[in-house]
């Protein structure tokens, strides 16, 4: 056991030496033998998959027949399945029942007025009994009056009522597929990999060819991207659920459909509704992108705010984002949380459909109202709020009083921590870095992890991409290592501490559900376009897993351990740094691996401050409306993403086997 | 006998919710259960008094939740009881600083866990020398010490192993050994052998007699299984529902049950088995009859002896007549 | 009383539209559907084509899209008319896209687009050979941060954008080097940053746009463009290097599916004959963006205004 120890340690540290030595040489190495093409790969060699993409998706669209209806009319079928019931919510949320089209089109029945929905969220959080979600809730609706966000919001609002329902019931049925066939789990899992990796300007240009332009397209990209974890947790619940109960459904006579919807599913439900509320927050995440192709609403404020400058726009808009995804956040945890009560047999119907019996009359009374007062059909403009210039005479004032101070300390961290990383990750040699890459797949997860690592490596240098790959890698590294610096603290006082638990995880919720694009251009403002302001906003995009696995980390250590560590006589410093953090310390490798995926996916955003890595590939792609370029960069990320997961997470069970925890 | 108290505790009471101190003050500190319960705490410990005798086994019984847990971490402060004081050697430790708390826990006090609580990512010694660790003993001389304890816990050969590889019983040796290890005077052992199989239980609990008889510790042992207590303990203390329903010896407890709870408790026992002559023997001293017994032998070997003979004398272990037992007693005490 | 005006109003719409259709023989009343982008300009120009199409009786929808994602739109006919199509920043769409026909190009705005390095007015005094060109190398160190000194730093445009900003540097022999934005937001952030402090910076500007109203400053004045000067690296001052020019200027096209055409013959020809000048845009945009009116205000405005005008177009 110790022997395989040592040599291992031998193995790493001539590893890290070979490799700080070719940093270092790399290029005279290259120039002696004159091989150049050991620091840069040759053009000529690089296979132009975009090339084939891009021809290949364009026949898809133009060409592609399947004898009675072409490719095109399919997926026009489709979208036009998923307008349907949008135009129905639509209707009823933001634009009422019309009749005729455009501007001739006649409002037969108004749409809901604010002072309704804040009744229908209401009885929402009624049925939580909890009176702060109440009053949560009903100020974040609030909210959206007040600062003049309603029409938005209500649109947003609509197309996330559209898209959570149709990625649940999605990722329930291929999370059930996947569970009766192990064949089709093992062709969904890494389709699902891509679908999480792969950013979403990458696929944007095709689903528009694919399904026309509106909001169908945006819907149908949300969904995209937040489908995959409602499959997975269905995934995981169904295969967590007891054997017996599964025998005694068997033993009771149930066919198999019945042993899955009257059985399995029902038992599976509070794993499920975590599944939902993370494809809430997911759709609301894909808000902005979403309003690039379409879908209208608060992300088209933001980026329409932000072309002006507006910054308080931006944030009002923004926050507004924020609120609604805090709202549908937190009352669908308080209904996946909500104790089931023994149910009262022979309600009568009165009682049973109480509220909702309240709340169709409190509706219909205020549409009744509002015939006599517009207060009841809209929020009256002189009490709205406009904090525009609030926040931009805040960042104004921070702006001109503090520049010289930001600057200094930027220039700090570029020269001492960002470019010696960047001339890392440019120096190494390729076939070095895929030599040792490869290794320490081999050394986490045997044979399989490192034929992934060496097949995804070599995709990536034959798409003649590597450069950009490893600035990616670069901006990527240094995001993650303050964000670990900064968040793994944070996490531990979290941990430790109730109080700051709670202040923290509000904050990073925000920071998680803001749109990036509120904070880009005031970063922008005080830090110039560069590498270091795409560092910062991807810091604080990807803090928030971090914090939470920490937190979690430490707070979860098993109660008994901590009493034996306390009988030993540790003192609080002892027991933190000798038991709680090797302990958490699996937990807290989860963190990071999730931050290094955000990192990833925000990346591409980044592109747009002037980075310079596969992120502006990807949108590039996207504006100049390149199929296959957008579509291999994409890729490119993706494998990069997967790559590190899989090496951190086996990383993490090692550790977790070592010592035994699951 | 031994009667000096190495650990008292007077009046403790432990509720849990909203400001509970200011609720006994406001109830007159002795507040029934139900309105306690009315307002919303929980009893966990209930008016508890007890005194703990240098150098006994001092076994706490009852079922889950009865309190016996919280109990025995009141007195190591793990938890801090919501009123009342406990002295540990005459000190207040209700009074104790942090730090002083941490001094005594790393000379005087040690603990075994129901699920061991091993440090899962430290070897066999790592988690052995760990009080040793942290109180900045070196390497060497603390794996020396934590050498001789595995010796007396029997795991030598497996000082390197990671908690994960070894079974159960192994596992709890290494619990044992971890809070041996400070050489503590106070041994709380929580429920230390309810989560192992019977025959190793037994074999276990043999042991752990064995580290008693040479080490000589004072001891509060948790169990829910009155066989254990019984086999284990000078005196036992019998919890239910917070609250101390009876303290005494194992004889105590059956001859004279407080109440319907410990008689349920001790009646199924096979009691000739427990009890020794001294508990059925009648006063009156007969020198008449020649043949005698101890007063600390167990009944059922003593029987035959009784039932044949008609009567018997009762001796103590210096050979004085303390008293008699015929043929009446005895069986009266089996049909019973 | 309220009720019964509605009731009047909706009575009185009806009635408008029935009158409408006599007036006007429109070919479908499905709607039109015109592309919004996210700049004011955009949002007016679109805004009043929205309009003069409504006056002539057709049926009108706004939709917010991506300036060059709407392509596959316009493709497919699920949009119809893209009223900003900028020569400068939309050729190689534009190239692409009319290749098969399905999108057309229907002639430009009467607007012309400028591009050039410009800079804010204090700066003149730190450099004040501007805004001739051949200064700029003299005062480049006035114009430079830590990271480009002593060079001079020049934001450019995203590099999406082209404009063959780094060629020009190199061509000219300037000792400036060129930091790529990612978007107009990160370049009129930094601008909106540096003005704020009166700091130096010198950067991509186009317009019309609202920042050269907003900003007191210049457009740097290079050789002017010819085609040559792109095309043929012997013409001009570097003799060895293309580009060694000003950008072009050039139009602003619209452009619309091929769909409008058949469909709605009578909406494209007023598309066609949709014109604005540069001036003209750039008072609008002022009024919208400076002087905090909607936009809908200002065109409501505009469209009383200018009856005549709009009048001949649907004709």
């Amino acid at each position: 056991m110790r022997k395989t120890k040592i040599s291992n340690k031998i193995i790493f540290i001539s590893l890290t030496f070979l490799t700080l030595l070719l940093y270092w040489y790399g290029k005279e190495i290259a120039n002696y033998f004159d091989s150049k093409w050991l620091v840069k790969y040759p053009k000529h060699y690089s296979f132009p998959f975009a090339i084939y993409t891009t021809t290949f998706v364009k026949w898809l669209i133009n060409e592609a027949n399947f004898l009675l209806f072409t490719f095109n009319d399919l997926t026009r079928f489709f979208a036009w399945i998923i307008e349907q019931p949008y135009k129905i919510v639509l209707a009823i949320f933001s634009k009422g029942i019309l009749r005729g089209q455009g501007q001739d089109a006649i409002q037969i029945i108004e749409p809901l007025s604010w002072i309704s929905v804040v009744g229908i969220f209401f009885t929402l959080a009624l049925y939580t009994k909890d009176k702060f979600l109440i009053i949560l809730v009903v100020l974040s609706i609030v909210y959206l009056a007040v600062f003049d966000q309603w029409q938005s919001s209500m649109i947003t609002l609509s197309s996330i009522i559209i898209a959570v329902p149709i990625g649940v019931i999605l990722g329930i049925l291929f999370g059930i597929l996947s569970y009766k066939s192990k064949i089709l789990e093992k062709i969904i899992t890494p389709i699902l990999d891509l679908m999480q990796t792969v950013p979403v300007f990458a696929y944007l240009v095709p689903i528009l060819v694919m399904f026309g332009f509106g909001p169908v397209s945006a819907l149908i990209a949300t969904i995209i991207y937040a489908m995959p974890p409602m499959v997975r947790t269905t995934l995981l619940a169904l295969n967590n659920i007891d054997p017996q109960l599964k025998e005694s459904g068997l033993m009771s006579g149930c066919t198999e459909r019945q042993l899955m919807w009257k059985v399995l599913i029902p038992v599976s439900k509070p794993t499920l509704l975590i599944g939902v509320n993370q494809v809430i927050m997911l759709s609301l995440n894909m808000v902005i992108i979403a309003s690039m192709i379409g879908a209208g609403g608060l992300g088209y404020d933001v980026l329409a705010s932000l072309r002006r400058l507006d910054i308080g726009g931006g944030i009002e808009s923004g926050i507004a984002i924020v609120v609604i995804a805090i709202a549908l956040d937190r009352l669908s945890q308080s209904f996946a949380n909500l104790p089931t009560l023994s149910k009262k047999t022979q309600l009568t119907f009165y009682n049973k459909y109480k509220k909702i019996i309240f709340l169709l009359s409190y509706i219909i009374s205020i549409y009744i109202l509002g015939y006599f007062f517009t207060f009841f059909k809209f929020f009256p403009k002189e009490l709205m709020i406009n904090t525009s210039l609030f926040w931009e005479e805040l960042v104004k004032y921070i702006n001109i009083n503090y520049f010289d101070n930001l600057e200094s300390f930027k220039i700090t961290l570029l020269t001492f921590f960002m470019l010696p990383i960047k001339k890392f990750f440019l120096g190494i040699p390729w076939p070095w870095f895929i030599f040792v890459l490869t290794i320490i797949g081999w050394y986490f997860g045997k044979f399989k992890l490192a034929l992934l690592c060496l097949v995804m490596s070599i995709f990536i240098v034959t798409t003649g991409l590597w450069e950009k790959a490893m600035i990616t890698l670069y901006l990527c590294g240094s995001s993650v290592i303050i964000a670990s610096i900064i968040g793994i603290p944070l996490g531990v006082w979290a941990g430790l501490n109730d109080r700051a638990n709670k202040i923290l995880t509000a904050f990073i919720d925000t920071l998680q559900t803001l749109p990036s694009f509120v904070y880009l251009i005031p970063v922008v403002m005080l830090f110039r376009v560069g590498d270091f302001t795409a560092m910062i906003a991807v810091i604080l995009y990807a803090l928030a897993p971090a914090v939470r696995y920490t937190a979690h980390g430490v707070r979860n250590i098993n109660s008994q351990i901590i009493e034996a560590a306390l009988i030993s006589g540790c003192s609080q410093r002892q027991l933190l740094f000798k038991i709680k953090l090797p302990l958490a310390l699996p937990e807290i490798l989860l963190g990071i691996n999730q931050t290094i995926m955000l990192a990833l996916s925000m990346l591409v955003i980044t592109a747009l401050v002037g980075t310079r890595d596969l992120g502006q590939e990807v949108y590039i792609g996207l504006t100049k409306a390149d199929i296959g370029r957008g579509l291999v960069a994409g890729l490119c990320v993706a494998f990069i993403s997967i790559i590190a997961d899989r090496i951190i997470k086996a990383g993490s069970n090692k550790l977790k086997n070592k010592y035994g925890i699951k | 006998m031994h009667k000096s108290p190495k650990l008292v505790c007077k009046n403790v009471w432990k509720l849990y919710g909203d400001k509970p101190k200011e609720f006994l003050q406001s109830h007159n500190y002795n507040p029934d259960k139900r309105i306690i319960e009315e307002n919303g705490y929980i009893q966990a410990i209930r008016n508890a008094t007890l005194e703990v005798y240098e150098n006994e086994i001092l076994v706490i019984m009852g079922l889950s939740g009865s309190g016996k847990s919280t109990l025995v971490r009141c007195m190591s402060r793990l938890v801090d009881p919501t009123v009342g004081e406990i002295f540990f050697e005459n000190i207040d430790m209700g009074k104790l600083t942090k730090n002083e708390l941490i001094e005594i826990r790393r000379h005087k006090m040690g603990m075994v866990f129901q699920h061991f609580a091993l440090f899962p990512h430290r070897t066999v010694i790592e988690n052995i020398a760990f009080p040793l660790e942290v109180q900045g003993i070196n390497r060497t001389e603390r794996e020396k010490s934590a050498m001789e304890i595995i010796d007396l816990v029997g795991l030598q050969g497996r000082e390197n192993y990671f908690p994960k590889e070894l079974s159960g019983g192994q596992q709890q040796r290494v619990g044992i050994g971890r809070s041996l290890a400070v050489k503590p005077e106070l041994w709380f052992l929580d429920e230390p052998f309810s989560a192992l199989d019977p025959l190793i239980r037994k074999e276990m609990q043999n042991e752990f007699l064995k580290i008693q008889n040479s080490l000589k510790k004072t001891i509060i042992f948790i169990t829910h299984d009155f066989d254990e207590a019984i086999k284990l303990a000078d005196r036992i203390i019998i919890m239910n529902e917070g609250r101390i329903v009876q303290i005494g010896s194992p004889e105590d407890l059956i001859m004279k049950p407080a109440d319907d709870y410990v008689k349920e408790f001790t009646e199924d026992l096979p009691r000739e088995r427990l009890l020794s002559v001294k508990s059925i023997m009648n006063n009156q001293k007969q020198p008449s009859n020649s043949l005698t017994v101890y007063e600390d032998e167990k009944i059922f070997s003593i029987l035959e002896k009784v039932l044949s003979e008609g009567s018997v004398s009762v001796i103590d272990r210096s050979n004085n007549i303390v008293g008699s037992l015929n043929r009446e007693t005895v069986s009266r005490f089996i049909n019973n | 009383m309220k009720i019964l005006k509605n009731k009047f109003n909706i009575l009185l719409s009806f009635i408008f539209i029935l009158f409408a259709q006599n007036i006007y023989a429109v070919e479908s009343k499905d709607p039109i559907k015109l592309t919004l982008h996210d700049w004011t300009g955009q949002l007016i120009t679109t805004n009043i084509m929205a309009e003069v199409l409504k006056e002539a009786g057709y049926n009108v929808e706004l939709v917010p899209a991506d300036y060059i994602a709407q392509f596959a739109g316009l493709q497919t006919g699920d949009l119809h008319v893209a009223m900003e199509m900028w020569e400068t920043t939309g050729r190689d769409a534009i190239d692409e896209y009319t290749a098969d026909g399905r999108v057309v190009n229907v002639g430009t705005t009467g607007m012309d687009a400028i591009e050039e390095w410009w800079y804010p007015s204090y700066m003149k005094e730190k450099c004040p050979g501007l805004p001739n060109w051949e200064a700029l190398n003299d005062c480049a160190e006035a114009f430079s941060t830590p990271e480009t000194s002593p060079k001079g730093r020049y934001l450019g445009g995203p590099v999406t954008w082209g404009g063959y900003d780094d060629e020009r540097v190199e061509a000219l022999g300037l000792d400036w080097e060129v930091i790529h934005a990612g978007t107009d937001g990160a370049l009129f952030g930094e601008l909106e940053s540096a003005y704020q402090r009166k700091a130096p910076i010198m950067l991509w500007v186009y317009a019309p746009h609202w920042a050269p109203s907003k900003y007191d400053g210049e457009f740097v004045e290079f050789p002017p463009y010819t085609t040559e000067c792109y095309t043929d690296p012997s013409w001009g001052i570097n003799k060895n290097a293309a580009y060694d020019c000003g950008k072009p200027r050039g139009p602003i096209w619209k452009v619309a599916s091929s769909m409008l055409k058949d469909k709605w013959p009578g909406a494209y020809d007023a598309v066609e004959a949709f014109t604005l000048d540069s001036n003209e845009m750039g008072n609008l945009v002022a009024a919208v963006d400076l002087d905090g009116n909607t936009v809908e205000a200002v065109v409501a405005e505009w469209m009383a205004n200018n009856k005549d005008r709009w009048g001949n177009w649907i004709k």
